[in-house]
């Protein structure tokens, strides 16, 4: 080894604590980077082999019924290569045992041999078989979730027939990785599932000889952008114009997808984002160090190039520290964000259905985090030791001219600095003089403050979400969706269901919303006047009462359609006769799932000549468990009955949810932005004490005790520290804005809040933070050899 | 121990070897925000090949910086330099640090050691860099230090220290040994010590030797005396019997 290399190794050693702290800040940086970037990578890896292996399908058509001798055809459309007729259903089903009652998708596949799109992987027992027609395969998560296994059977009412079925295997898919239920956020196997049945069976069940009400399809490869996928869609809906399209669905619609994906693009933002703000910390602290070390080593910066060492030398060897402190910070990220992508990967596991979904060590993510590491370093260095090692010889071998004393501008305020005592004089002159460190100081507390307001107003945002959807919006308990419209006699026989005490009728169209040439197909919910458990609300949250005629409409579907209140509409069905009417927009509200648009019960019905049709009912009910599951007891004897949701299952399950994730988020960045705080305060306040040696041991020698010079450098921390909090504040709010913004799209918003509990908790942690950093700086003080600094040598 | 009188230098008189070193009109002028400050002015000086030079200079006459545009550590305002005909006052970054490293040994009033390096560390610092050094165990021999290479510099007395630096400036075998009041941190028997020492390298290893310092009383074991008052040369004298470092007094 060099002797400068060992020169190195034991100036390092001698850091070792400041080190540490900002080698841990590199570490967490280049951790959040590899644990976002391969968890990333794992599924994203996984999602492009999975939809491989299944034959993912580019874009899916909704329509009512389509004879499949009629589907040849479609493939003549440019750009489609294949073509799968398929029979959809939503469907109740009950198991032995289960007292809820259950719901899911009916999907039909090949009888004899895998779909050639959106094939199934069969996780345990096999693929149908010849023996008999009335077998199924269930989806694996919803298997698992009631301990179904291959030979057990399970009951479905398919087509208003109760039919039992034989499980003959249990099978995953690339169009269920994130499979929800109508109007649910999270996965809920527990009450929702896929139930595959064979094509043949499911065309006599439910009356589909020869027919399909879905189409999936594939596109050429140079087919598959946004634009091009959109024309083929609209041709393919010209062509199927006869068979009542619902709707077109590109991948980029599909709902598993659409929820993946977000995840995996949110995740490569956060990538970037959180690494490089802790890096930039990272990379301040480690200039304020490596400045004052080399100041520290001016004389034998100097010594070395009076004895030929040239300036590239001493400059390889200084940024030899920002190397050594990059690799460390590199290997130490590399094993925090290689386990922490353990984790997210495992938590991922619990949401996203994969074949495998294996946390991988990619050479290229660590690599990139390595030398994303050794930059950010080398550069904290060089900006650091600049100056020094560009001096001459001979200047670096003077000691370092004493500071120009000038008087800081708080001074000419002499009524203000005359009232202020001799600690506070010196902490403000040290503040205002060392313009570096103070910005520093500042910068690491705004961004900590920022990171923890940021977290608490998404912990706030989930839960106001969760308190308009289910406390404002959705008052109801159960909501059941009948298979097809329904006259009014439905709604009087929910409501006379026992333990039922209350129920409203909802009737939902399925049609084309048209201004000019912005379009949209969204449902539109007819509820009664003075509904009581279907609340729309505006901006402010209160209560928009519908209108005797015309829509009320979301703000993000008004966008997207380019309408204000005042405007009128075209409405095209996409069942019955679709023939375009005028609707007017009455009002503009807002919610946070899909794009919803009500109207008046009975203006709906007129609009679509029906009477008093409905499509589903909203029930709220006694929520005695034992009442509850008289009540599921009477919903399964419905065959009619296409779904059952339980609302106050779903919103008790999204809770459950959102508080296990949020709190694993809040706990891991109270702990980053400690970290901020901790390795910035005690790197910029050993650094002060350093310098300020022999002023400290002049205090000792007046009879200054440790804990009142300690108290000096706690000023100065709080001095730097609090306004840095307080301006974090609004950092905070806009990047909280920002992330808001981003997250506003069609199927899903949160909504903007930030409660008083979170601008509170933010300013009282960092504060909590300042104090428990300055611990080992009064530690440093205690211990400090005062009587040899006042013998230094200047 | 040799006696005293065999450590005495022999008289040396200018033009008896070749020129190492010249100054012509050498200025020097600091200029530090709007206040300049003149240091030197058009001082002429020559420094021949394998003689023990002392500079003798008040606290503020000049002299540290004369030694520094000698060693190629500063350059000079005005005026040239040239050492074995080459003018270093033009050469530029690179060449000077070439030059340094090459043909000049660096000695310090405060020692300037690396505080994590060992004594030897020290010494091999320099010796790194050379193109024919000399053995690290040897130049620490040559200072009479071989049994404490292993020490740390806060381990060391302020002699041992200086002597590490002597064997840290001889390492490199420099034409020329310059030396910043090397006795200025040291009482009167490790300072007899430490120009013995360098007695010995001018004697025994022909190293120029130019030693700098306020201490008028050094000249007396040198074979010419430089005074140096107010940034010019103020004389210059051959000492025709240098004594012994052990016999210098102050």
């Amino acid at each position: 080894m060099k002797v400068l290399h060992r020169k190195l190794l034991r100036e390092l050693f001698a850091a070792k604590g400041v080190l540490a702290a900002i080698i841990s800040i590199i570490a967490v940086g280049i951790g959040c980077f590899i644990a976002m970037s391969s968890t990333y990578d794992n599924l994203e890896y996984s999602r492009k082999n999975y939809y491989r292996l299944c034959h993912m399908a580019d874009f899916s058509v909704e329509l009512k019924k389509v004879p499949i001798g009629d589907l040849a055809t479609l493939t003549d459309v440019p750009g489609v290569i294949n073509i799968l007729p398929r029979i959809i259903f939503e469907v109740t089903a009950s198991l032995e045992g289960v007292e809820k009652p259950l719901s899911g998708k009916v999907v039909s596949l090949p009888a004899h041999e895998n779909a050639p799109i959106n094939s199934i992987v069969i996780k345990q027992g096999s693929y149908f078989t010849d023996q008999r027609q009335e077998e199924v395969i269930v989806n694996d998560a919803f298997a698992r979730a009631h301990n179904l296994r291959p030979g057990d059977r399970i009951q479905l009412i398919l087509n208003n027939r109760l039919q039992d079925l034989l499980i003959v295997g249990t099978a995953i898919s690339s169009e269920y990785v994130y499979l929800i239920g109508p109007g649910g956020l999270v996965p809920e196997p527990e009450t929702y599932g896929v139930f595959y049945l064979k094509h043949n069976y499911a065309e006599d069940v439910f009356g589909f000889e020869g027919a399909a009400n879905q189409i999936l399809g594939q596109l050429a490869p140079e087919f598959q952008n946004a634009n091009r996928v959109r024309q083929v869609l609209d041709q393919l809906e010209l062509n199927l114009d006869d068979f009542g399209v619902f709707s077109t669905t590109p991948l980029e619609q599909q709902s598993s997808h659409w929820f993946l994906k977000s995840e995996i693009d949110g995740l490569k933002v956060s990538a970037t984002i959180l690494p490089t703000i802790f890096l930039i910390v990272a990379a301040l602290a480690l200039n304020l160090l490596m400045s004052r070390m080399a100041e520290q080593q001016r004389t034998v910066v100097g010594t070395f190039k009076a004895l030929g060492y040239s300036n590239q030398e001493m400059f390889l060897h200084f940024i030899q520290f920002g190397l050594l402190i990059g690799i460390a910070g590199g290997i130490f990220g590399t094993l925090i964000g290689y386990s922490l992508a353990g984790a997210m990967t495992a938590q991922y596991r619990n949401f996203f259905e994969f074949p495998s979904l294996t946390n991988q060590m990619y050479p290229r993510v660590i690599l990139l985090g390595m030398l994303i590491s050794v930059f950010f370093a080398v550069l904290g260095t060089f900006r650091g030791v600049r100056s020094v090692v560009r001096l001459s010889p001979a200047e670096a071998m003077r000691p370092k001219p004493p500071l120009r004393a000038r008087r800081i501008l708080l001074e000419k305020i002499q009524v203000f600095w005359n009232a202020l005592d001799f600690r506070w004089q010196l902490v403000l002159r040290d503040i205002f003089r060392n313009r570096t460190r103070t910005l520093g100081g500042l910068l690491s507390a705004t961004v900590g403050a920022m990171l923890l307001l940021v977290t608490f107003s998404m912990y706030d945002s989930a839960f106001a979400l969760l308190d308009f959807q289910y406390d404002k919006l959705l008052l109801s308990d159960i909501d059941i969706g009948f298979k097809d419209d329904h006259d009014y006699s439905a709604f009087y026989e929910s409501q006379q269901i026992p333990g039922v005490d209350y129920a409203e009728p909802l009737f939902q169209v399925g049609c084309t919303l048209k201004n000019g040439i912005h379009e949209k197909k969204v449902g539109i919910i007819g509820i009664l006047s003075d509904a009581r458990l279907t609340i729309p609300r505006d901006t402010a949250g209160a209560r928009v009462e519908v209108p005797q005629t015309g829509i009320l409409v979301t703000r993000k579907l008004a966008d997207i359609l380019q309408v204000q209140a005042g405007d009128s509409i075209k409405m095209i069905p996409v069942s019955g006769d679709r023939i375009a009417r005028q609707v007017p927009v009455m009002k503009i509200i807002d919610s946070y799932l899909g794009l919803s648009v009500y109207a008046d019960f009975h203006y709906l019905n007129r609009l679509m000549g029906e009477s008093s049709s409905l499509t589903s009912v909203q029930l709220k009910t006694n929520p005695r468990p034992a009442v509850t599951r008289q009540i599921y007891r009477e919903l399964k004897q419905v065959p009619a009955i296409q779904s059952v949701n339980s609302i106050r299952d779903q919103k008790d399950k999204l809770q459950e949810v959102l508080v296990e994730q949020m709190v694993v988020m809040i706990v891991v960045v109270i702990i980053f932005s400690c970290l901020i705080f901790f390795g910035s305060i005690l790197n910029a306040s050993l650094i002060s004490l350093s310098e300020r040696q022999q002023e400290i041991a002049t205090l000792r020698v007046l009879g200054y005790t440790p804990a009142e010079v300690g108290s000096i450098f706690l000023r100065e921390s709080l001095c730097i520290n609090l306004p840095g909090i307080l301006l974090g504040l609004p950092t905070g709010y806009w990047a909280a804005k920002g992330i808001n913004i981003a997250y506003d799209t069609e199927l899903f918003r949160m909504p903007f809040t930030i409660g008083t509990m979170s601008w509170v908790y933010t300013v009282l942690l960092g504060i909590l933070f300042t104090l428990i950093s300055h611990w080992p700086v009064q530690k440093a003080i205690q211990k400090m050899d005062w009587l040899t600094a006042l013998n230094v040598k200047e | 121990m040799p006696a005293p009188d065999a450590d005495a230098l022999q008289p040396h008189l200018p033009g008896e070897s070749p020129v190492l070193l010249s100054l012509k009109s050498i200025s020097k002028t600091y200029i530090t925000g709007d206040v300049s400050v003149p240091v030197l002015h058009h001082v002429d000086l020559e420094i021949y090949d394998g003689e023990f030079l002392v500079i003798v200079g008040p606290s503020g006459s000049g002299k540290s910086t004369l030694l520094n545009i000698v060693g190629g550590i500063d350059l000079p305002t005005e005026g040239s330099v040239s050492f074995q005909n080459q003018n270093i006052s033009e050469f530029n970054e690179q060449q000077l640090t070439r030059y340094r490293r090459e043909n000049i040994g660096f000695v310090f009033q405060f020692y300037n050691l690396v505080p994590t390096l060992t004594a030897r560390e020290n010494v091999i610092v320099a010796a790194d860099i050379s193109d024919s050094p000399m053995s690290p165990d040897d130049a620490l021999e040559l200072v009479g230090l071989s049994s404490r290479v292993n020490h740390f510099p806060s381990q060391l007395s302020g002699g041992e220290q200086q002597r590490v630096a002597i064997a840290r400036a001889l390492v490199k075998n420099p034409e020329l040994l310059l030396c910043d009041e090397p006795t200025g941190a040291l009482d009167l028997t490790t300072g007899r010590m430490i120009l013995g020492v360098l007695g010995n390298l001018n004697r025994e290893l022909g190293k120029t030797v130019v030693i700098i310092t306020h201490n008028s009383a050094i000249g007396q074991m040198a074979q010419r005396i430089v005074r140096i008052g107010s940034g010019t040369i103020a004389e210059t004298s051959v000492n025709p019997h240098p004594i012994a470092a052990q016999q210098v007094t102050w």
